[in-house]
């Protein structure tokens, strides 16, 4: 009998223990894939070639480049999460916390950042750059198919 | 004879050569102190403190300027945390350099080493709450490096922040574990830590070489007591001079889309973030860490009859606690903006 009630009072505690697990984990459960949330950062002229503007409002900078396409690149050092400056002289990326620098596509000049600089989707809709805040997409190398270019100027 | 709850933690006599100081350096019983200090501050400041980006910043001020005591009572508890830090290491090396560590005090050895663990949580969470430039970003990068771990890395990222970013949800979480899980643990098991003395027979002492000769004894009220409540006043004059001369650092609030010339780990995990510029991820904050605890955890173990592996321990032990005093050293004082080395003159 004894032993009865005590298995009872265990199998009530491990209910208890997976219950609370299970409660802590489902409040701060994220969404598995982030919604898309676009933002409109103007016309495609305000931005011109060979230019990196700091966008505050998505923690970006948008990259054009001298050939006319575009790049958003998130200001998170890929390392440990501080933001990236650029630097207008050297035309390089430097993270203020662990000397990481970033080419201007994003690639890694100088570890100890481990991959490119994230990338944010980006689409070139009547001649306005919009730019997807919502993700951030994780790259080992930089290729030019991840330029956006505005439409009838696209190359290849 | 006294009758108290309390006295309960406490012997009734005490061998007369437990009483020197230099036994323990009153380290453990300085300890105990500082943590009473912080449970009680801790209460008294959460009554002001806001855990929200915007309102934090804004309770501390007017706790600080408007609140009676209130920058003496914030003061106090900053320097006593940071204090307690040091005291527990100190602790543990000292019970290390006794070998009180074997048989009977093992289980004792491996409570020590959870209290550790949770001293250093509660400063960690409790190092977020002032949400100004340098807790928000010694936080972003200290989180950051979870996120290294093969495997459980991004889930423990995400669990630690609450979300993909530092922001209000981890300061909401890092204030409800500094203020209800942290300090319940510590009173928990810092009561099973004292018992678990008792039970072994209260401290380690060294045997006096003539077989079935009994210590001399002496009754724990006055000896013992006199002696701890001298040292627990001399502890509280030295903290409450600390606050009062030295303010507890507040920076500008927390600002993500800015980050300083120069972030820091706090400066006791400042060894990994250095190892980190060193080594790769997975062995700066897995590999390393993982063996160091299970040399910690395994080493009361070994033979204390065999010279050469006791030798090779101490040893093992000591170099281990040097590197790590090289790197702290190396990240706190060699590193200068953009963490280039630099000389500190």
């Amino acid at each position: 009998m004894r032993r009865l009630w005590r298995g009872a009072g265990l199998l009530v505690l491990a209910q208890f223990l997976g219950a609370s697990i299970y409660f802590l984990l489902s409040g701060s459960r994220r969404k598995k894939s982030p919604i898309p949330v676009f933002i409109d950062v103007g016309p495609v002229e305000d931005f011109a070639p060979d230019s990196v503007t700091l966008v505050r409002r998505g923690e970006f900078y948008l990259n054009r480049f001298a050939d006319g396409g575009f790049l958003a690149l998130s200001r998170r050092c890929t390392h440990l999460g501080c933001a990236v400056t650029w630097d207008r002289e050297r035309k390089i990326f430097t993270c203020p916390c662990h000397a990481s620098s970033f080419s201007r596509d994003g690639s890694v000049l100088k570890s100890p950042a481990p991959r490119p600089l994230d990338l944010h989707p980006l689409i070139i809709e009547k001649g306005r750059v919009k730019i997807d805040i919502g993700t951030r997409r994780r790259r080992t190398l930089f290729s030019p198919q991840q330029l956006g270019y505005p439409a009838g100027k696209q190359k290849t | 004879m006294k009758k108290g709850l309390l006295l309960h933690t406490r012997p009734q006599t005490v061998p007369a050569s437990a009483l020197r100081f230099r036994l323990t350096w009153g380290l453990g019983g300085a300890a105990v102190l500082m943590v009473v200090v912080q449970l009680t501050t801790g209460l008294l400041l959460n009554f002001f403190y806001r855990p929200t980006p915007a309102g934090a910043p804004v309770s501390i001020t007017h706790l600080n300027n408007e609140v009676f005591c209130g920058r003496l009572f914030h003061n106090l508890h900053h320097w006593t945390g940071h204090a307690l830090v040091v005291i527990v290491v100190l602790h543990l090396l000292r019970v290390f350099g006794r070998a009180a560590y074997r048989q009977e005090r093992y289980r004792n050895w491996l409570i020590g080493l959870g209290l550790l663990f949770l001293v250093l949580l509660a400063n960690f969470s409790g190092y977020l709450l002032p949400w100004d430039q340098r807790s928000y970003w010694a936080v972003t990068i200290t989180t950051a490096m979870l996120g290294y771990l093969p495997g459980l890395g991004p889930f423990l990222l995400e669990a630690a922040r609450g979300g993909s970013e530092v922001g209000p949800a981890t300061l909401h979480l890092f204030h409800t574990l500094h203020s209800t899980v942290l300090p319940a643990g510590l009173a928990v098991l810092m009561l099973w830590h004292f018992w678990q003395i008792r039970r072994a027979g209260g401290l380690l002492l060294k045997s006096s070489g003539r077989p079935g000769e009994k210590p001399e004894k002496l009754a724990a009220d006055p000896h013992l007591f006199i002696r701890e409540k001298a040292a627990a006043a001399i502890i509280l004059c030295l903290l409450v001079y600390a606050a009062i001369f030295f303010d507890a650092p507040i920076g500008s609030p927390a600002n993500p889309a800015l980050t300083p010339a120069s972030v820091r780990a706090p400066w006791y995990f400042i060894g990994f973030q250095e190892l980190l510029i060193h080594t790769n991820p997975t062995t700066a904050i897995l590999a390393l860490p993982l063996l160091v605890v299970m040399f910690l955890v395994l080493f009361p173990l070994a033979d204390p009859e065999n010279p050469v592996v006791q030798r090779g321990i101490t040893g093992l032990f000591y170099t281990l606690l040097g590197g790590f005093l090289i790197l702290t050293g190396t990240g706190l004082f060699l590193r200068g903006p953009g963490m280039e080395l630099v000389w500190p003159f």
